[in-house]
């Protein structure tokens, strides 16, 4: 019998173009961890309230630019400061051994410069410059590897949607300025109010579609699974960990904290889709067979978790409950920070993993635990955060977020009493789902036997990739026991926002804290019993069976006559998420095609079974085909008016003029 | 000089000017046309002599012979020089629509022109700036031109014709241009017509004819 499951079967990755010098990786690895490290200062000067102005009037014609670190700003410069510090350690040992050219190479730093920018804007004008940055070297990053036909249309899909959200960013703040009669964002926050109600809703919609297509919130995620598995291990981990939270800091900084409280609209509409992408984004995870692919829809799944916290927070500032407002907001920020060094180790790790076998299909892996050690158990760190279990970096704000969102008191209005649950139930579903999700990830990529000759011959990460995923397992470790050095932070980003009670921030010290919620509970001694008993137990276990362990024998194991153990046995990540896909067959509709062959043309007997199973984005082939096919039909139409005939053009042209004279008089 | 001399004479001008427009219209022959166009340059130098001499500014005269200069000796020679290297069927403007059908359209484009013109006559109505509605009439013709003919030399020629327009309407309206400008405009255009020049020349040279109609499709 044999089973044939077809994925994507992707090549090794070749660097393109020139390949850079020997010392080259090692110097555009070192200039990411400078801005790093200079990002993390910045960061606490914001957060501590020193983040003053500067203005660079000469550095652009008419407008200037502004840098200014808010709070909130601070903390995400942070954030993003982690990330690059890994990612630049990492890219060091990444591009020497896999090669890549001097532009692949230039990438990382500029890219991190660009989000750096966003995030320390003090003006309208200069965010919508570095976000354009931003989103320039991040495209260029995707097609590092633009000779394979996959990174290409990634590349086309993400320059589309990066560009629409542009265009409805620019027109949302540019709106915001013109009326708020400033582009500097500390008094645009005050002059909010002077907004038309028909303008503050039309800032909001732009906006929130703009910042949430660049966190890859459903259905504007579609570029994400396709543009985050093409770029090159660190640039993949900047973008999936630190470009998204640059998405919701925008979310945060202009739609919650700018715009101010607003209609009750804005915030289901933030949880709605919110929710929307954690389910979705999770469950195309839980069946996904290429690794990063996997990785980039969990993104999908934890940027709708940290959604549904902004908006829940936003309905209970609507509802003048500031204290379970203050916890929401404060879990959406602090699975930000977390899914932050989570993603960048898991995409770290997945991308030595790649490096090593030029394989992403989980279907093919497997075996690498004894090949790559170390990077199995980085990558197993990671997968424990994302799984949002005790221990990894997940949980503080997973607990959170449930706490806020389940103590609602009764009577507290309709619409509250009946989101909440929901917002409950997704956010438990996504949660037993990412498990599913990050198990198969670890078990079937990193386990058992290799499957493929090319993850037989895996190597380990050389030394300084394994430094740059360390320094993220470190940060995950810190995330998961002492959230308590993001407590100043946290207060200080709630103080920005306005109908949050400042006295009732949640306190993050060893045993968390929600004023004005019942509910306690300490990672840190959390982390430590279950160390201790598991510590115990192997002990223990260890000196008992010591004593009473047979002599051992050698023999071959019982296989129910199948012959020896191959590969060929193993749980596959097809077969492990085949339960699930059946489950949810109405949501994913995915496509099985199984083909049974029949030996010497009797029905009994069978030669060979061939079973094919592809899971695609339904979102984008009910949403987005239809709407693509639309826009092509009228580019057609359009078309028709320029044949390629010289004379017509100049008739537009004599047309044109005409009418600009005729009005004019 | 008396006020009346000089506006008859602008008039008188101005009419020669539409004359000889329309007559480039109604020309087939190549050469004739380029002709036309260069006494249509010495009616235009015209314009701004007459104004010098009436407002007794020397300057203006220089700007006047200056223009007659360029656009009644050097283009018509380059262009000339171009139509040398045409073989001899290839000497027609090749009009895309008929002879009568363009002068019917010259017709109608002149009476826009002065509908058009209108707040430019507004200016002065008593002076030169009566004259305004040939220069914007010239300009139409010369776009016509550039629409109709399918020859690489008689776009040139409606290119001219429509710079001289601009310069007609600049000159009656605003009573001459600095001769900074005046130098500026005329160093651009003689610099389109030498590049035009060489590109129909490498048209030739690589499709073996100037027409444009074949030019509808992009070429390594």
């Amino acid at each position: 019998m044999t089973a044939t499951v077809e994925s994507t079967v992707s090549a090794p990755r070749r660097g393109t173009g020139r390949p850079a010098a020997g010392l080259a990786p090692a110097l555009a690895g070192t200039v990411t961890v400078g801005l790093g490290g200079a990002a993390g200062l910045l960061g606490v000067l914001g957060i501590s309230g020193h983040g003053g102005g500067v203005r660079l009037g000469w550095l652009l014609p008419l407008a200037g630019v502004d840098f200014a670190v808010s709070a909130t700003a601070g903390l995400f410069m942070l954030l993003v400061g982690l990330v690059a510090v890994a990612a630049g350690v990492y890219s060091i040992g990444y591009f020497r051994t896999s090669g890549a050219s001097t532009i692949t190479l230039a990438v990382a730093p500029v890219f991190t410069a660009a989000m750096l920018g966003v995030l320390a804007a003090g003006s309208v004008v200069t965010l919508l410059v570095c976000w354009e940055m931003m989103a320039l070297a991040s495209l260029v990053g995707v097609l590092s590897d633009h000779h394979r036909p996959a990174a290409l249309d990634a590349g086309r899909w993400y320059a589309g949607m990066t560009q629409l959200g542009f265009v409805a960013i620019l027109v949302g703040l540019v709106v915001l300025s013109a009326s708020g009669g400033s582009g500097d964002m500390v008094l645009l926050g005050r002059h909010a109010g002077r907004l038309t109600p028909t303008a503050r809703n039309a800032v909001f919609a732009l906006t929130a579609l703009g910042f949430g297509s660049k966190a890859g919130l459903v259905p504007l995620h579609v570029w994400l699974p396709r543009a985050h598995p093409e770029a090159p291990g660190p640039v993949s981990a900047l973008m999936s960990a630190a470009m998204v939270a640059v998405g919701i800091y925008g979310l945060v900084r202009v739609d919650v904290q700018i715009l101010g409280p607003g209609p009750r609209w804005w915030a289901v509409a933030v949880l709605g889709f919110g929710a929307l992408s954690a389910v979705y984004g999770v469950l195309q995870a839980s069946v996904s067979t290429d690794l990063k692919r996997l990785l980039a829809y969990s993104t999908t799944e934890n940027m709708g978790v940290v959604a549904v916290g902004v908006g829940a927070g936003m309905l209970l500032i609507d509802y003048h409950r500031p204290g379970a407002a203050a916890v929401a907001i404060a879990a959406a920020l602090v699975h930000t920070v977390a899914h932050a060094v989570f993603k960048a180790l898991l995409f770290l790790s997945a991308g030595a993993a790649v490096a090593a076998t030029g394989i992403r299909d989980l279907d093919r892996l497997g075996g690498l635990a004894v090949r790559m050690p170390a990077t199995t158990i980085l990558f197993a760190v990671g997968a424990l955060g994302a799984s949002g279990l005790p221990l990894g970096a997940g949980f503080v704000s997973e607990w959170l977020l449930l706490q806020a969102l389940i103590h609602t008191e009764p009577g507290s209005g309709t619409l509250l009493a009946v989101v909440m649950p929901v917002a409950v139930g997704v956010v438990a579903l996504s949660t037993g789902l990412g498990v599913a999700a990050m198990v198969k990830a670890f078990g079937v990529g990193f386990l058992a036997r290799p499957r493929s000759p090319e993850a037989a011959e895996a190597r380990e990460a050389s030394p300084s990739m394994v430094a740059g995923m360390s320094f993220a397992a470190a940060a995950c470790g810190v995330a998961a026991v002492a959230p308590v050095v993001l407590s100043a932070a946290l207060d200080k980003v709630l103080g920005e926002t306005p109908g949050v009670g400042l006295s009732a921030a949640p306190s993050l010290g060893v045993v968390l804290r929600l004023p004005g919620l019942a509910g306690s509970v300490s990672p840190a001694v959390l982390a430590a019993a279950v160390v201790s008993v598991t510590l115990a137990v192997v002990v223990l276990a260890g000196r008992a069976g010591a004593r009473r362990r047979p002599a051992a024998v050698t023999a071959p194991l019982w296989t129910c006559g199948a012959g020896p153990l191959s590969e060929r046995m193993e749980y596959t990540a097809t077969s492990f998420a085949q339960p699930l896909q059946q489950v949810f067959d109405v949501v994913l509709r995915p496509e099985v095609d199984v083909e049974v062959s029949h030996a010497g043309g009797s029905e009994y007997l069978v030669e060979r079974v061939r079973f094919r199973s592809r899971v695609d984005d339904t979102v984008e082939l009910r949403l987005y085909r239809p709407i693509l096919a639309a826009v092509s039909r009228w580019a057609g139409w359009v078309r028709r008016a320029h044949p390629g005939s010289v004379h017509l053009y100049i008739g537009y042209g004599a047309i044109g003029v005409t009418v600009v004279l005729v009005v004019a008089r | 000089m008396s006020a009346s001399a000089y506006l008859s004479g602008v008039n008188l001008v101005a009419g020669g000017l539409l004359v000889l427009t329309v007559a480039v219209v109604w020309r087939r022959d190549l050469a004739a046309m380029i002709r036309l166009l260069a006494l249509q340059g010495l009616f235009l130098g015209a314009i701004p002599v007459l104004a010098g001499v009436y407002h007794r500014d020397a300057q203006l005269v220089v700007v006047g012979v200056a223009v007659a200069a360029l656009r009644a000796g050097l283009f018509p020679r380059l262009l000339r020089a171009r139509l040398r290297g045409e073989p001899a069927e290839d000497r027609e403007a090749a009009p895309l629509v008929t002879t009568t059908a363009s002068l019917l359209a010259a017709a109608a484009l002149i009476i826009v022109a002065y509908v058009v013109a209108a707040p430019v006559v507004r200016l002065g109505p008593d002076g030169p700036a009566r004259a305004a509605p040939v220069g914007f009439a010239m300009v139409f013709i010369g776009i016509f031109l550039l629409v109709t003919r399918r020859k690489a030399l008689s776009q040139v020629i409606g290119l001219l014709i429509l710079d001289n327009g601009i310069d007609a309407v600049a000159f009656v309206a605003a009573a001459g241009v600095p001769v900074i400008v005046e130098l500026g405009v005329s160093l651009d255009v003689l610099l389109g017509v030498l590049v035009l020049g060489v590109l129909a020349g490498r048209m030739h040279a690589k499709f073996g004819g100037t027409d444009l109609d074949e030019l509808r499709e992009l070429h390594e």
